[in-house]
């Protein structure tokens, strides 16, 4: 065991710090052309695409170097790259099951966010059960027709292409019938609505399609490969992110200390109740478990090993730990915490929320429950974990059943 | 930066594995429950040869001068097995010797323990069992030629094998550690049954108990540091057991499921128990990354060590109360018998949660770290 970060790992923080520091925006991006800006002065500063192959524009850049440069991001709180799906998800997803025209079309617009991609995944009659979705594409001689629904499409409102899961063969097992495909959002026959979530605010879309155009050579992989390819494609979103997360908790835990100063109950400020130090403690020890946790995920990754199934392990923990993180929060702050405005300046409480948006305890509160229901429900992962992990028998199910 | 443990860590922990199964299996454990010592002295002498007593001791008095992630893994399969014994009482006493000893002190029994022909432990508690070092009231009264001890210490950890007994007392230059011989005049010793037979308690009554000036551990005025880095070490300690423990709980728990059949099926692919399962692994690899984190930084003076020592503390004894007891129910009512297993298990967790620091303490100091 040896926990001591690497000196070329130190001297990599410490670039990127003074980096992040220096050229961070700090007035709010609201335009997109704003956000694009910023993405692009990531992407010319090497901070974009890490992961990716040097080839495909990419750093080679090691896990560790990633988590880095998310966790300094997290620190001095920068928004997030524009086209986070595209380069987190789509580009490997190109990289590793694309043709060689795939990658020469679409690998460096994603990199520099002339393109803006969405994952068009979920449908509403198949969450958890994605494999069960609906929306169907039909071969049309020249190419490809679809028609159907996604929903919880984050990013849909501002994405040029999607990565879609689509039905191409209705009477194959449902698992085998599913296929991978970019499709252009920008074309008639494709109408995206936000959806507007209990946050008040719209992060996701409803993506409409009927009788959309899919070229031929925009199929991935082979026909009916799709749901091997999302499998791959899911275990992208691990990993990189975990240091940043924590820091974000951590900054959110040390603005909670400062409200309990502040606040006073019954005479005496919040900290100095007993009740509530006994909860400020155990939340803490939680949030730095998260920590240790990360860099043990990471440790394995810098050596190559793939954290596969056990990956569940991570983002089940992480995920409930938020929604409790920010469910004791809210509890320990009384009447205060669910206050989003109206308050005197001293007793407004902000908080840097873990998704990396929205300043209040409301709305942090209510953006936690996000995350143990998208990319696999709380429940997908113990099952996950429970069989793959801990080698459990299979629960009979009757779309496994062979027919 | 690498998590794993490296191929001597590995090594030790494979060996510690082959030797607690070999001789520490559930039969002995249970035979010694029985016992009046409640130990082995053929497995103590074992555990020295194979360098145990002396992993944390200077290598000229026969240790291996290595450190706590070393001691961690001993534990951790320790708790495993459920392996009843002074292992862990005197390793914290040692280990205060070796850092604060006279050369005397030193050689009088650091040798000994290393060798497994002495037992030693620390009396921390009072009757007020607070762990802050301010709450002792035994005092330490200067007497011709040294002091007097004169106080109640509860929950003594194997003090009726231990040779040597490190006991803080408030002296007049503040809170001081002193080395008390078990043999001393004045000292008595009543046995406190525990909820877990495999661990063995005292109340230890000092009256007017005369020690030599040269008995004081380290100098007068640092007892406190002293004490703080023994409960330390002791939180990390306990924690790694801790998770022996609530591993083998789980690891049971996923065998059981596995072949006990209900309604047609093993129970291990209802989701209410998968589901149980999945969440005591994730529980148990949170408690792998808290224990050895803080055992990690305890070794190289990191800054966030004591921090991460409360946190592993706190967070481990909260996660192995729940996984040993999630066991039981997984296991229905044969979890719930004498004769099977797991209950030596969930014991020994329990035991552990209350030493060297419960949860609300670890999460007080915790605060007190932060918001100070």
């Amino acid at each position: 065991m040896d926990l001591t970060y690497s000196l070329e790992d130190l001297a990599f923080r410490e670039r990127a710090r003074r980096w992040f520091e220096a050229n961070t925006p700090r007035h709010e991006l609201t335009t997109l052309e704003q956000r694009r800006s910023w993405h692009r002065t990531l992407y010319e500063a090497g901070y974009v695409g890490m992961g990716w192959p040097r080839e495909y524009g990419g750093r080679d850049a090691t896990p560790m170097q990633q988590a880095i440069v998310a966790d300094e991001m997290a620190r001095v709180n920068a928004p997030p790259t524009i086209n986070g799906l595209g380069i987190g998800i789509v580009g490997p997803t190109i990289i590793v099951h694309g043709t060689e025209a795939q990658k020469q079309r679409y690998l460096r617009k994603i990199l520099s966010a002339e393109e803006l991609w969405c994952q068009l995944y979920s449908e509403p009659n198949a969450g958890s059960d994605l494999a069960s979705l609906r929306t169907r594409a039909e071969d049309r001689g020249d190419h490809f027709e679809v028609t159907g629904q996604k929903i919880w499409t984050s990013g849909g409102l501002i994405a040029d292409w999607g990565l879609l899961l689509a039905r191409t063969d209705p009477r194959v097992p449902k698992h085998k019938g599913i296929s991978c495909f970019l499709i252009s959002l920008r074309q008639p026959g494709v109408e995206v609505r936000p959806l507007k979530q209990i946050t008040g605010s719209a992060e996701f879309a409803e993506v409409f399609m009927t009788q959309a155009r899919v070229e031929k050579s925009d199929l991935i992989g082979r026909l009916g490969q799709g749901w091997e390819i999302a499998q791959t494609t899911l275990s992208y979103e691990r990993g990189g992110n975990s240091l940043a997360r924590v820091t974000r908790y951590a900054m959110a835990f040390r603005q909670l200390v400062e409200s309990t100063r502040t606040l006073r109950r019954s005479g005496r400020p919040l900290l100095d109740d007993p009740v509530v130090r006994g909860r400020l403690g155990r939340l803490y020890a939680e949030l730095e478990v998260q920590r240790y946790a990360a860099l043990r995920v990471l440790s394995a990754l810098e050596k190559g090993e793939s954290p596969g199934p056990a990956s569940s392990i991570t983002k089940l923990s992480y995920s409930e730990f938020e929604k409790r993180f920010y469910e004791v929060a809210l509890e320990i702050l009384g009447p205060y915490g669910q206050a989003s405005s109206g308050l005197p300046a001293n007793l407004t409480l902000p908080v840097v929320g873990s998704s990396g948006h929205g300043n209040t305890w409301p709305y942090a509160f209510l953006w936690s429950r996000a995350g143990t229901i998208y990319s696999g429900s709380s429940e997908i992962q113990k099952n996950v974990i429970g069989e793959r992990v801990l080698g459990l028998p299979k629960e009979p199910r009757a779309d496994r059943v062979k027919v | 930066m690498d998590f794993a443990f490296n191929p001597d860590q590995q090594l030790l922990r494979d060996s510690a594995r082959g030797f607690l199964d070999a001789h520490c299996p559930s039969t002995v454990v249970r035979a010694l429950w029985d016992d009046a010592r409640g130990e082995s002295e053929s497995m103590w002498k074992d555990m020295a040869q194979l360098g145990w007593l002396g992993l944390t001791l200077p290598e000229a008095v026969g240790g291996s001068a290595l450190g706590m992630v070393e001691t961690a893994i001993l534990l951790e399969e320790m708790g495993r097995a459920a392996y009843p014994g002074p292992y862990l009482s005197t390793v914290l006493a040692a280990t205060a010797l070796a850092e604060a000893g006279s050369p005397d002190q030193q050689r009088r029994w650091l040798g000994a323990i290393a060798a497994g022909a002495a037992r030693a432990t620390v009396a921390v508690l009072d009757t007020d069992w607070s762990w802050e070092p301010a709450a002792i009231a035994t005092r330490a009264v200067r007497a011709t030629g040294g002091f007097t001890l004169t106080g109640t210490k509860r929950f003594v950890p194997w003090a009726h094998v231990a040779d040597v007994v490190i006991v803080p007392a408030q002296a007049p230059e503040g809170l001081s550690l002193f080395l008390v011989e078990r043999a001393a005049p004045g000292l008595t010793l009543g046995a406190i049954q525990g909820i877990d037979l495999g661990t063995r308690w005292a109340t230890l009554t000092l009256d007017a108990v005369p020690v030599a000036a040269e008995a004081a551990l380290g100098p007068p005025a640092q007892g406190e540091a002293l004490l703080q880095r023994v409960l330390q070490r002791g939180a990390v300690g306990a924690a790694a057991e801790m998770l022996g423990a609530a591993r083998r709980c789980l690891d049971m728990s996923v065998a059981y499921a596995k072949v006990r059949e209900q309604f047609g099926q093993p129970i291990g692919a209802f989701q209410a128990i998968r589901h149980k399962c999945a969440e005591m692994l994730m529980e148990v690899e949170n408690a792998h990354a808290a224990t050895y984190y803080a055992a990690w930084a305890t070794d190289t003076g990191a800054e966030d060590a004591a921090l991460a020592a409360s946190v592993a503390k706190a967070y481990v004894g909260d996660a192995a109360r729940q996984v040993c007891g999630e066991a039981i129910q997984v296991h229905g009512g044969i979890g719930f018998t004498w004769e099977y297993d797991l209950h030596l298990y969930v014991k020994r967790a329990k035991a552990l949660e209350t030493m060297y620091g419960d949860a609300d303490h670890h999460r007080e100091l915790i605060v007190r770290r932060l918001a100070s």
